[in-house]
This record gives structure tokens, C-alpha cells and sequence, in this order.
């Protein structure tokens, strides 16, 4: 699993050397903004239910998807939400990369998912974050960052 | 390859939860504590000849024999694989110790190391005594209550009993060498 930490000692040990003032360095860096991200993670995981219903209701009270799909919706923007939780405590992507974008298209296609309908669930939240209501700022900018690359990849 | 962070994420994913309050209080102070955990991966990698040759020289001195003719350490070329590998065990708990999560030593490391000594005719208890003196001697290093000379330049002054925790932990991945090899 990627992180800041483990992709420092993963070059160290590919180059065969102690890690060293630089690799501290870079550990260190990610620990500077490793607060505001934990603050997110908390504050979204005491939220995750509330916030996806929120942006379920107001994706599909507009009427323009199928209903017959909303509880699938709501079950992906669940899980997709936690695969953030868990982005914002590693300081990578690593999750969302490993266990919600890879093979994501594939299922997609398959499945037939509206996905028209994640990304406007996912932009409702975005601009939906309110500081310092839900979280500060810094916090904020860590979540929506996540938020825009998970829309990216969707996209 | 885990450090603390994606091993809880790997936790929590297996519940099928989020991470949240409860979760975070260790992880928070894993990064609380960041300049210790430097500071004692430091004190390792500034003294890692230091610590692989006593280690070296102490289980020689313990059992002589192993430098005479037939020995294990005899010639030279065998001796020096020893200090290499135990300079490679130094690394490898080096980088368990800054990821704060044992999974790079076991995977890395160990896995298989057993069974590699045994087919190359290492002897395994004097392996272990090696493992035992580097464990000491880093743990001495990295609290400072070795004697003599203060032995590493930390980037925050005035670690060393700060980093008992720390050292704690470091001990644990030895121990996990040890109970590897045993």
C-alpha cells in the first residue's frame, strides 16, 4: 500500500541504502499536513452515512436517473467515500487507486452504472463542504483534493 | 510493504469501516512523535558499522572457534558475509522502525532467511547471539545510556531519553529477527 512512508523506504531498499537525511525529509513533509488530513478522516467518518444520503437525495430527487438504481448509488458513494477516508489517513492515493480505480471502468461498462450520476453525487459533496461547519480549512482542501481526482477518474 | 497508516487502513478495510476517532489516537501520535522516530532510525543509521562489528566480534569472542580452520567464520570471505548480512538486518529494522510497522523486515527479510542459513550451514544459535548484541547495542545507542561518547547527532537535541518508546519498539523488531530464526 502506497504512502508517503513506505514510498521512501520502498526506493531506499531498491538502491540497497540506510534511508537517509533527504528520505527524513520527505517523512517529515507528509507529516506536516498529516493533521488536517486526520481531521478529515475524522470528521468523515462520523459523517459518511449522513453525507452520502444527503448527496443520494439531492442527485436523485432531480428525477433525471433511473430511482431502480439508488440504492446501488448509494452503496458505491458509501464505499467510495471510505476508500477517501482511508486516502486521507495514508496521505496517498494509494486506496482509492488500488481498491476503487483499478478494474473501476471494467465494472462500469459491465454493469452499466450511471455513472453520470457518482459524479454529481461526488460534486454535490465537494461543494457542499462547509468551513468551518463540517471541518477547517486545510482539512477541507485535503478532501476536496481527493474529491476532484476521484471525479477525474470517473470522468 | 505497510507503515502504521495503511496497516490500520488494511484493518479497517477488512471490517469494512471507516477509519475514525478511536483508530486515529495511535496513528496521531505517530506523528507526534516523528522527530523521536527519526531521531532513532538515526541513531542506527549513523552507527551501523559500529553496531554490525561489535555484534560481530562479540559472538566470535564468545566462540573462538568459529575464526580457526573449519570454523564458520573462517576464512575471511565468510566472515565479512556476516557482517554484511548483519548490516542488512540493521537496514531492514531500520526501515520497520521509520514505517513504524514490522510487514518490510518480514517480508524482506525474513521470509525465508531461516531456511536460507540452514541450507548454506550458518549456525543459527550464533546468528541469534549476533541479532541479541545489535539489539542491545542499539538500544543503548538510541536511549543514550551506552558509556562513553554520545553516539549520534539526532535533529532535535536532547533525544535520547526521549526515545525510550521508541527504542522500545526497536527491540521488537530484533525480537521478531530472533524469533525468526529460533
Amino acid at each position: 500500500m502506497k504512502s508517503a512512508v513506505t514510498t521512501v523506504v520502498a526506493a531506499a531498499d531498491a538502491a540497497g541504502r540506510f534511508p537517509s537525511m533527504s528520505d527524513f525529509e520527505a517523512v517529515r513533509g507528509s507529516f506536516d499536513r498529516a493533521k488536517a488530513r486526520m481531521e478529515a478522516a475524522e470528521k468523515l467518518a462520523s459523517g459518511i452515512d449522513k453525507v452520502t444520503a444527503d448527496a443520494i437525495d439531492a442527485v436523485y430527487s432531480k428525477g433525471s436517473y433511473d430511482q431502480a438504481n439508488k440504492d446501488k448509488c448509494t452503496r458505491d458513494i458509501h464505499h467510495y467515500l471510505r476508500l477517501i477516508n482511508y486516502c486521507l489517513v495514508t496521505g496517498g492515493t494509494g486506496p482509492l487507486d488500488e481498491w476503487g480505480i483499478a478494474g473501476m471502468r471494467e465494472v462500469i461498462r459491465a454493469q452499466v452504472l450511471p455513472t453520470a450520476a457518482y459524479i454529481e453525487a461526488f460534486t454535490h459533496i465537494r461543494d457542499r463542504v462547509c468551513i468551518p461547519r463540517d471541518m477547517d480549512q486545510q482539512a477541507a482542501t485535503e478532501f476536496k483534493g481527493l474529491l476532484d481526482y476521484l471525479i477525474n477518474a470517473l470522468s | 510493504m505497510l507503515d502504521a497508516f495503511s496497516r490500520a487502513v488494511v484493518s479497517a478495510d477488512s471490517k469494512g469501516a471507516p477509519i475514525g476517532t478511536g483508530d486515529l489516537v495511535a496513528l496521531r501520535k505517530y506523528v507526534a512523535d516523528a522527530n523521536k522516530r527519526i531521531d532513532a532510525t538515526l541513531a542506527i543509521t549513523q552507527n551501523v558499522s559500529c553496531i554490525a562489528a561489535d555484534a560481530i566480534a562479540g559472538m566470535v569472542c564468545e566462540n573462538t572457534g568459529m575464526t580457526q580452520p573449519g570454523g564458520n567464520c573462517y576464512p575471511t570471505r565468510r566472515m565479512a558475509a556476516c557482517l554484511r548480512d548483519g548490516e542488512i538486518i540493521l537496514r531492514y529494522v531500520s526501515y520497520a522502525l521509520l514505517a513504524g510497522d514490522p510487514s518490510v523486515l518480514d517480508d524482506r527479510c525474513l521470509n525465508g532467511l531461516k531456511e536460507t542459513y540452514m541450507a548454506l550451514g550458518v549456525p543459527i544459535a550464533s546468528a541469534v547471539r549476533a541479532v541479541e548484541i545489535m539489539k542491545v547495542a542499539t538500544v543503548a545507542i538510541m536511549t543514550e545510556t551506552n558509556s562513553g561518547r554520545k553516539m549520534f547527532d539526532g535533529i532535535n537535541s536532547g533525544s535520547g531519553a526521549q526515545c525510550q518508546e521508541i527504542a522500545a519498539e526497536a527491540a521488537s523488531y530484533f525480537d521478531r529477527v530472533i524469533s525468526s530464526l529460533g
